[in-house]
């Protein structure tokens, strides 16, 4: 018999289950950026680049400074994804504040709709069932102080939704915004310590957001991993890349009918990957799906 | 419950995006061009839209109503399909449309006048043919009847064409319009039955099969035409016992002069189809059992798919008239 360690199987599937979320952030300031860099425990990665970049221990969350404009966004957000060992389960959130014709200083807001002064609009989805009010973007390439035809307004959020849905799903992608000015708050008042607040006085709000985009990404992580009993056997056998996909299908379906131990045990004795194969599409078929312990 | 409702601005102002409106007052309407933008874009997760989908609402402006797929009839000589909805409130595992669409979400198309008028453009073409509507291909039919009120729409035209034949396809429990309505000959209220066990796993959200049939039979006493659909046939331990059971206690619960048809149906799926599928739910119990891929379709294997039909048949026969007994083989 190969040498396995059963054990390690219960161990790894364990393990599997912690922290296989990934998550980032990109944000233009670094004050916009000062409370989400502490909150999640982030340390400078590369800080005297032009586009500084933070990450945690854990290497599940990382953040990128991008500076004002949508070409900045669009660069800093291509240069995070290059840089920060990005999966396809990756969640992306963009955070920073905005101004608004409508709703209250302060307040944090969902983006459901982004548009520019010309082409189509997008759609970016929110976390469903939450009290925080969802508003359409508007992002602007210049400072805009005439605040009565827009919901939120800002200067990045179109280029770093058009970038970002090039490699992660729509689901997994997040927009937030601050409501920093507006008719009743003059943008000029604007200061480091006021933005700073902006985010802080959120961060409840926002770690409830975060966390929604954490188990999204860990479940879509889970969902697509290769599971440890398949990395067992294609370490002990060798499989072509189609022999490989055959594997990966047939323990996927032989899950119903044996345990991880019992699916080593029937192929034991095996001398070729050819043989695996043959011997698991054997068991499947002599085997017949039991409805009643649905 | 829906939190958000994609409305395409030429129907912002329909009377019937009013009415559908006026059932989700508490949801944010966000106006877009087309239904496509949302749709069909590309790297969307079904799996995740799924657990919170959104309404569309939109305007269809071609293929109102298609020619159905060969294989798919219930006796009569042309068979055409149309869709007022995209997507269905359900999340039956077998069902094509995971694999269709890239979007989980719901699409209602609001203009049912042009429904009409195309069917009409049908039938003048098909005059002196026996011909068969399917309503329901992309949706279930009736599932959300108490928001869309399509079939009470869609009723009124088939009053004038009694000779032309129109099927809803449902797992729903929805009564209105046929309770309140003076039953049609031409309209046949088709239900998608399988053993309860099997249900339980795979029809997610669905009315369980007993309280389908006691719909069926509260609709037959009122003298509508009932369908039986026996599509897919699922295969497992003991399906003979468990189909057996299903078929006597169904056909011994209605009058069996109301039985408009029974079909049969294997479970099949487009190679292409299966695989984004079995991505989608890569745990399901159903995507296990004895499938395999022949010429580009993933099915069960001809011995089992038949052995399941003539079993079925077997039995059906005893009670309803062979002419009345058909295989789907879509």
């Amino acid at each position: 018999m190969k040498n396995f360690f059963f054990g390690q199987i219960k161990l790894m599937n364990k393990k599997n289950k912690i922290n296989n979320f990934s998550v980032r952030w990109v944000i233009a300031l670094k004050e916009e950026a000062k409370t989400i860099i502490n909150h999640y425990e982030l340390r400078p990665v590369n800080e005297n680049h032009l586009f500084p970049i933070f990450k945690n221990v854990d290497e599940t969350h990382w953040l990128v400074l991008s500076g004002i404009g949508r070409h900045n966004a669009a660069a800093a957000t291509s240069y995070l994804y290059s840089t920060s060992n990005v999966m396809q389960n990756t969640a992306w959130i963009n955070i920073g504040i905005a101004g608004c014709g409508q709703g209250k200083y302060g307040d944090l807001c969902l983006v459901d709709k982004i548009s520019k002064n010309f082409g189509q609009s997008r759609y970016p989805t929110t976390k469903p069932r939450t009290h925080l009010p969802k508003m359409n973007l508007f992002t602007s390439d210049v400072p805009i102080n005439d605040y009565s035809s827009q919901e939120l307004i800002d200067m990045e959020g179109i280029a770093f939704y058009d970038i970002v849905s090039k490699f992660t799903s729509n689901e997994l992608i997040c927009l937030m915004k601050v409501i920093s000015d507006g008719p009743e708050n003059n943008i000029k008042s604007l200061n480091r310590d006021k933005i700073i607040n902006l985010i802080k006085s959120n961060i409840n709000n926002i770690e409830e957001i975060v966390s929604y985009y954490e188990k999204l990404s860990q479940l879509d992580f889970l969902n697509n991993q290769k599971t440890y009993l398949f990395t067992q056997i294609t370490s002990n056998w060798h499989f072509t890349v189609t022999q490989k996909y055959k594997l990966e299908n047939l323990l996927r379906r032989i899950k119903v009918f044996l345990c991880d131990k019992n699916v080593l045990e029937i192929i034991k004795d095996c001398k070729k990957g050819n043989s695996v194969l043959n011997i698991l599409n054997l068991k499947i078929k002599q085997s017949e799906v039991d409805w009643s312990n649905s | 419950m829906i939190e958000t409702i994609y409305i395409e601005e030429k129907i912002r102002n329909h009377p019937r995006t009013h009415f559908i409106l006026s059932k989700f007052k508490k949801a944010r309407c966000i106006e877009i061009d087309k239904y496509g933008e949302i749709f069909n874009k590309r790297n969307q997760n079904f799996r995740i839209q799924k657990s919170s989908p959104k309404l569309i609402l939109a305007h269809k402006s071609s293929g109102l109503v298609l020619p159905a797929p060969e294989g798919f009839g219930i006796g009569n000589s042309k068979n055409f399909y149309f869709s007022h909805m995209y997507n269905c409130i359900y999340d039956c595992r077998y069902c094509f449309l995971q694999g269709m669409y890239s979007s989980a979400n719901y699409v209602i198309f609001v203009n049912f006048d042009d429904f009409n008028a195309e069917l009409e453009k049908v039938i003048e073409e098909n005059k002196g043919t026996k011909i068969t509507f399917f309503s329901g291909y992309d949706c279930d039919s009736l599932a959300l009847e108490s928001v869309t009120g399509f079939a009470n729409h869609i009723l009124n035209l088939f009053r004038k064409y009694t000779d032309v034949d129109l099927e809803f396809r449902t797992k729903s429990l929805q009564q209105i319009p046929f309770i309140t309505s003076k039953p049609m000959k031409n309209i046949i209220l088709a239900y998608s039955l399988m053993p309860e066990i099997m249900s339980s796993a795979l029809d997610n959200k669905t009315p369980t099969i007993a309280k389908r049939i006691n719909v069926m039979k509260k609709l037959a006493s009122k003298g509508w035409s009932i369908g039986l659909r026996f599509d897919p046939l699922i295969h497992g331990k003991n399906w003979k016992v468990l189909y057996k059971d299903l078929l006597e206690s169904v056909l011994n619960s209605l009058p069996l002069n109301s039985i408009h048809s029974v079909s049969f149906g294997a479970l099949r799926f487009p190679k292409k189809m299966f695989k984004s599928i079995t991505k989608l739910y890569p745990e399901e119990k159903l995507f296990s059992g004895p499938l395999s891929n022949n010429d580009g379709i993933v099915s069960y294997d001809y011995e089992i798919e038949e052995e399941m039909t003539s079993f079925c048949k077997d039995i059906t026969i005893k009670y309803v008239d062979q002419s009345k007994i058909f295989k789907c083989s879509v």
